[in-house]
Order: structure tokens, then C-alpha cells, then sequence
């Protein structure tokens, strides 16, 4: 920027940029572009400042109060760490959410791959039919999820309620990701494949020699996209589970508000903090596989 | 390695005809075969047939006395190179070429030994630890050529390798495959649409249309006895001059009597059994000459004259209206707007039966 800035100065008064300058109108337009954009900004970040705030403060009592002088502590930490579930939400959350994603990475890429690179009968039915189902909410199986996993437990006891929704996190996730998979792999030149299969690659060598690595970005978004889905959701973990030691997080953190006589928001905030830095890291581990445009130089030029 | 097809036939799914069929050829050891045709023609369906990319529906494929039908790509001991490259955009230039060694499991060592000679021998060693993105279009087609030198295959497919290369690298990498190919012994299989291509490096020429094979020869003979009109047609820029007409008492005379022609001698003989039919006499455009040497002429209005520096090709009509390409040496003044006497060169005149378009003086 520094450098760009310099370059400008020596050469005052031409003008550089390929926009058309900007009139009176544009100016005004600009003006309230960044109006609305720092108004959103602000309503995103403001709630979120006062609850790092509330979070480190020991003044903090049950409800969470504007005005309160500031003191900092590490209080409402220790409350979550002594007196709830918490490391065994964390624990389950996670678990729940690796297995998840874990199972859609797997079930997609084969879906994916499928779809993109082999004519099979009823193949444009299939992918017609699981693009109806989608607009279905989950929701609205939880009567029959209930029923299933009853079966399912009956016969093989091992199998919990949270295994139960690993599965109906993961259904949903498996069928909508097929589509945005079979989309990027077909973009790929299905000449790679022939080049893959004359230098002795079988069809599953392709894949994960090949097609695999050139999909990374997308499957490494499918992958934190089906991580991230158990974090956020409410309903499902708290219809399906039951005990408070089997809670999800975000169930788990409910319970610290959802009752006036255990209400602690304060802790609740401390709880929502902790949540975001597995995610947070994720991220940032994750940023350089998803930068795109690996394919381009490929084929052509 | 030879290459033999017997009745081959292709049929895909979901078509109702055939997409190729009756495909009778041998392609010798160290032939440069070139498989040429119009697009559509199904030659990538042949290549890839050779290739086991496609199925074979019928008839058989042997490789010398091998029959190959059902033997999956990677044994078929072959390489090949694609149009689009098709390098693996996720593995430096080295990667790419070590591939399907690595596939095999070859000793480290070896695969080296012959990555640094391909490398060598295609002048791309500089860029060895390059992804393909990194590098121009001419370095990512050696470095598909470099992939395929690689294996040591006994036959080299190729569909269309240089299609996606600027003129003046595509004529270079054409000396530079001929060149490749005399170094490496092996048998090529070329495949193109490009006739220029086709007669300028091939052994031996395919000519596919229509799913039919037209011609089968050296380069020569397709330029100078070809098969039918099809072929004349085809090969040969500027194009050959197809003229219809009747052959009469001994004389051929154009639809419109605008153009009359005396056959040689030996041509007479051959036109014999044509007498009152309908026959196409076909002329390249550089077989006409303006001396009035061998009698017959006629005249010609210039329409329009391109300049190529070595020649000038004249588009000309003739009194009916009809156009006719003539060329001349460059250095030969003529304007547009004038009309000029023309006559033919009786010998280098190719007669076709009009109704099935094969050529009569065979």
C-alpha cells in the first residue's frame, strides 16, 4: 500500500484508475453504500464485543447488565468448568461433529465421483429425486428418526442417541454436497482420467490420486461446512437427546438460560466464546487448501 | 509393434447406428500413422479404441499377434497424448512424468535415470519442479510428450497435440515429432483434422469419413491419385477444382459446354467404358497452365487474387458463372478484373464417376 501510495504522489494529476470519475450522484451512492455496510458491520460486532466483554467480567451477576463496572475475571470460566457438563459437551460436540464430517467427506466423495464421471441407469432420477427430498426439513422426520434409532438401539444396543444424529446430521449434508461435488468434478477434463487410467490407475486410484487433490478446496469446505452444523444446531440435539451429559453445546449452553433459577448469562457468554475457537482454528488451518483455481493450467493455456 | 484391425466397429450406447464399422488396417512396426478425417468422423473413437479408453464393440484388435480387446489401458503397453495435455495440475512437471512409473513401482533410481533423459532429450530439464500452470503452452506439450516418452511404449497415440499451439510453434513441433519418432523407433498413431499435418509428417495416411475408411496410402498418393472425390477434396489448400460434366465422343464437356477437355491417351482408354455418362474431372489449382500447350483453353474473369508471397491464388469464374481456383507463381502479374486464356495439363487430371464419386483413372 505504501508503495502504491508513493507511485500516486509523483504522479499527481493523471488520472489512473479504469472507472469512469465519479459525479455528484456517485458520490452520494458511495456514501450510502458504506453507510449500510458499516451500519451491518456494527450490528454484527457490537453484540458480539459485549459478550467478550461480559464473559471477562467478575462484576457480572445472573443477568447480563449494560452498565456494570468491569472487573476482570476468569470466574465464569471456572463456573463452566466446575459446575456443568461443559468439557463433556465440548467432548461431545466434537465428537459429533468430526464423525459427521468425517462421514460426508467419505460418503460425498464417492457420491460425487460417481455422479460426475459415470452413465448408470436412473442416474438423472436419482439426483432429481434427492434434490426433492431436500425440501423436506430433517425436522420433520424426528418422529420416525425417534422409531429408527428405538429399532436400531433394540438390536445393537451400542448404538446412541448420538450416533443417531450423527447419522441425521450427515444425511442431509451427504445429499446436498453431492450436488456442489459432482458440479467442481465436472468441471474438471475428464481427460485427466483417461491420462490417469492409461498410466495405470484404477477407478479409485483416479479419485485419490487424481480427482482428490484437484477437489480440495471444495472438499475441504464440504468438510468444515458438516463440522460447523452440529456446533449450530438446537432443535434436533435437543429433541434426540436426553441426559445432560449426552448434550451437545449448544444444548448444553441453554440450559444456563433457559431457566430463571439457574440462569447464568454471564457463563453462557463464556460457553459461546469457548465454542468459537475450535472453529476459529479450523479455519485458519484450513485457509491456504481453500484457496481455489488449482485446476487452471491443467488443460490448455 | 504392429497394429491390426478386423472389422472393427464401434456403437454407442444409446445410438442407433454405428459410429464406426468395418475397419480393416495394419499399421506396420515404426510406421507414423496418421489418422485424418473432418470432425465427426470418429477417428478419436478409433484412438481411443487403440487406446482401450472406448469399448470395442466388434470385431478384433491385435497388437502383433496379441489380441487386445479386453486388455485393460495400462497393460496395453502404449501412451498416449491428449489435445487438452491433460497434465495432472497438482504434480510438479517431474511428478507428472514419473507417474506411471511410480504406478508400475519402478526403482526410484530408474525412474530418475529416465525422467532426466526424456527431460534431456525434450530440452525441459529447466523447469522440472514446475507445476503446469507455471509454464507456456509449448513447455506443457513437451511435457505431455515427455510423459508418454517416459513409459517406453511399444505404440504412441496421439489425438490432436498440436492443435492447441500457435502457428509458427505448431509448424516447429511438427519437424519436432517427426524428429521424435525417427530418435525413438516406436509406432505412432496421429490423429488430425488438419491436413497439412497429415501430409507433412505421416508414413502413412488414414483417411476417415463418415465412419468409413476413404483411403489408405502414403502422402503422395492422396495428393496425387485420390481415391474418390471426397478425398481430392480434402486434401490439397487451396482445394482441388471439381468440375461436373459428360464424356462424349471421346472429349469431356462441362455441364454448361463452357469447358471442353481432350484426355491423354492412356486417360482415353481408361474413359472408354464411360462414353455418354456423367463424369467429374478434377484439376488442382496449380495443374493449369496458359501457354494453350495442350490445346484445349478457356477463359476465365479474375475475381478476386490472394496473395501469398511464393504464389498468388486466383479466384476466378468462368463464363457460366462458375468459380474456379487457379495458382501461379507469385512473381506472375495479373489483376484483378482481367480475363485470362487458361488451359490444363492433360496429365494431371483426375477423373471421377459422378454417381459414386470413385476415381476412374486409377
Amino acid at each position: 500500500m505504501v508503495f502504491f501510495g508513493g507511485k500516486k504522489k509523483k504522479r499527481k494529476g493523471l488520472y489512473l484508475s479504469d472507472k469512469p470519475p465519479l459525479t455528484i450522484p456517485g458520490i452520494i451512492g458511495l456514501i450510502m453504500s458504506y453507510t449500510v455496510l458499516f451500519a451491518w458491520v456494527i450490528a454484527i460486532v457490537w453484540p458480539l464485543f459485549q459478550m467478550v466483554v461480559a464473559a471477562f467480567n467478575g462484576r457480572q451477576q445472573q443477568n447480563i447488565m449494560g452498565n456494570a463496572n468491569f472487573e476482570f475475571s476468569l470466574r465464569h470460566f471456572e463456573f463452566l468448568y466446575n459446575e456443568t457438563y461443559y468439557m463433556l459437551w465440548v467432548r461431545n460436540t466434537l465428537f459429533i461433529a468430526i464423525s459427521t464430517a468425517l462421514l460426508t467427506l467419505i460418503m460425498v466423495s464417492f457420491t460425487g465421483y460417481a455422479y460426475s464421471r459415470y452413465r448408470f441407469k436412473g442416474r438423472k432420477a436419482s439426483l432429481m429425486a434427492i434434490m426433492l427430498i431436500q425440501t423436506i426439513p430433517t425436522f420433520a422426520g424426528i418422529t420416525a428418526f425417534f422409531t429408527m434409532h428405538s429399532i436400531v438401539s433394540s438390536i445393537i444396543p451400542a448404538f446412541s442417541r448420538q450416533m443417531m444424529l450423527i447419522l441425521i446430521y450427515a444425511g442431509p449434508a451427504i445429499a446436498s454436497n453431492t450436488f456442489i461435488l459432482k458440479g467442481y468434478i465436472d468441471s474438471v477434463s475428464t481427460e485427466l482420467d483417461d491420462a490417469a487410467k492409461i498410466d495405470g490407475c484404477s477407478n479409485f486410484d483416479i479419485y485419490r490420486l487424481i480427482i482428490m487433490p484437484i477437489a480440495r478446496p471444495m472438499l475441504t469446505i464440504i468438510a468444515l461446512w458438516s463440522f460447523i452444523g452440529p456446533f449450530m444446531d438446537y432443535l434436533l440435539a435437543k429433541v434426540l437427546l436426553t441426559s445432560p451429559s449426552t448434550y451437545t453445546l449448544a444444548v448444553g449452553l441453554f440450559t444456563l438460560i433457559s431457566d430463571f433459577r439457574t440462569m447464568n448469562q454471564p457463563a453462557f457468554a463464556a460457553g459461546g466464546l469457548l465454542t468459537a475457537i475450535p472453529i476459529v482454528i479450523l479455519f485458519i488451518v484450513l485457509q491456504k487448501q481453500l484457496v481455489s483455481g488449482l485446476t487452471s493450467g491443467s488443460v490448455k493455456g | 509393434m504392429k497394429v491390426i484391425m478386423k472389422n472393427l466397429g464401434k456403437k454407442y450406447e444409446g445410438r442407433e447406428n454405428f459410429t464406426l464399422r468395418n475397419i480393416n488396417l495394419e499399421i506396420d512396426d515404426q510406421d507414423f500413422c496418421v489418422i485424418l478425417g473432418p470432425s465427426g468422423c470418429g477417428k478419436t473413437t478409433l484412438l481411443r479404441m487403440i487406446a482401450g479408453l472406448n469399448s470395442i464393440t466388434e470385431g478384433d484388435l491385435y497388437f502383433d499377434e496379441r489380441r487386445v480387446n479386453t486388455i485393460p489401458p495400462k497393460d496395453r503397453d502404449i501412451a498416449m497424448v491428449f489435445q487438452s495435455y491433460a497434465l495432472y495440475p497438482h504434480m510438479t512437471v517431474y511428478d507428472n512424468m514419473a507417474f506411471s512409473l511410480v504406478m508400475r513401482k519402478e526403482r526410484k533410481k530408474l525412474i530418475d535415470e529416465r525422467v532426466k533423459e526424456a527431460a534431456n532429450l525434450l530440452q525441459i530439464e529447466d523447469y522440472l519442479h514446475a507445476k503446469p500452470a507455471d509454464i507456456s503452452g509449448g513447455q506443457r506439450q513437451r511435457v505431455a510428450l515427455g510423459r508418454a516418452i517416459v513409459r517406453n511404449p511399444k505404440v504412441f497415440l496421439m489425438d490432436e497435440p498440436l492443435s492447441n499451439l500457435d502457428a509458427k510453434l505448431r509448424e516447429h513441433m511438427r519437424v519436432e515429432l517427426v524428429r521424435l519418432h525417427k530418435n525413438l523407433g516406436t509406432t505412432s498413431i496421429y490423429v488430425t483434422h488438419d491436413q497439412t499435418e497429415a501430409m507433412t509428417m505421416a508414413t502413412k495416411i488414414i483417411l476417415l469419413d463418415d465412419g468409413k475408411i476413404q483411403q489408405v496410402g502414403i502422402p503422395e498418393e492422396f495428393y496425387n491419385k485420390p481415391a474418390n472425390i471426397f478425398v481430392a477434396n480434402f486434401i490439397g489448400s487451396p482445394s482441388i477444382n471439381i468440375i461436373k460434366g459428360k464424356f462424349r465422343e471421346g472429349k469431356f464437356i462441362s455441364e454448361t459446354d463452357t469447358i471442353t477437355l481432350t484426355p491423354s491417351q492412356e486417360d482415353a482408354q481408361l474413359l472408354k467404358a464411360y462414353e455418354d455418362k456423367e463424369i467429374s474431372i478434377g484439376i488442382r489449382p496449380e495443374r493449369f497452365e496458359s501457354g494453350g500447350e495442350f490445346g484445349d483453353t478457356f477463359e476465365a474473369t479474375i475475381d478476386v487474387i490472394e496473395m501469398l508471397g511464393k504464389e498468388k491464388t486466383l479466384f476466378a469464374t468462368l463464363k457460366d458463372g462458375s468459380d474456379l481456383l487457379i495458382s501461379t507463381p507469385g512473381h506472375f502479374e495479373y489483376k484483378e478484373g482481367e480475363t485470362h486464356t487458361f488451359g490444363f495439363d492433360i496429365n494431371a487430371i483426375h477423373y471421377f464417376d459422378s454417381e459414386t464419386g470413385e476415381r476412374i483413372n486409377k
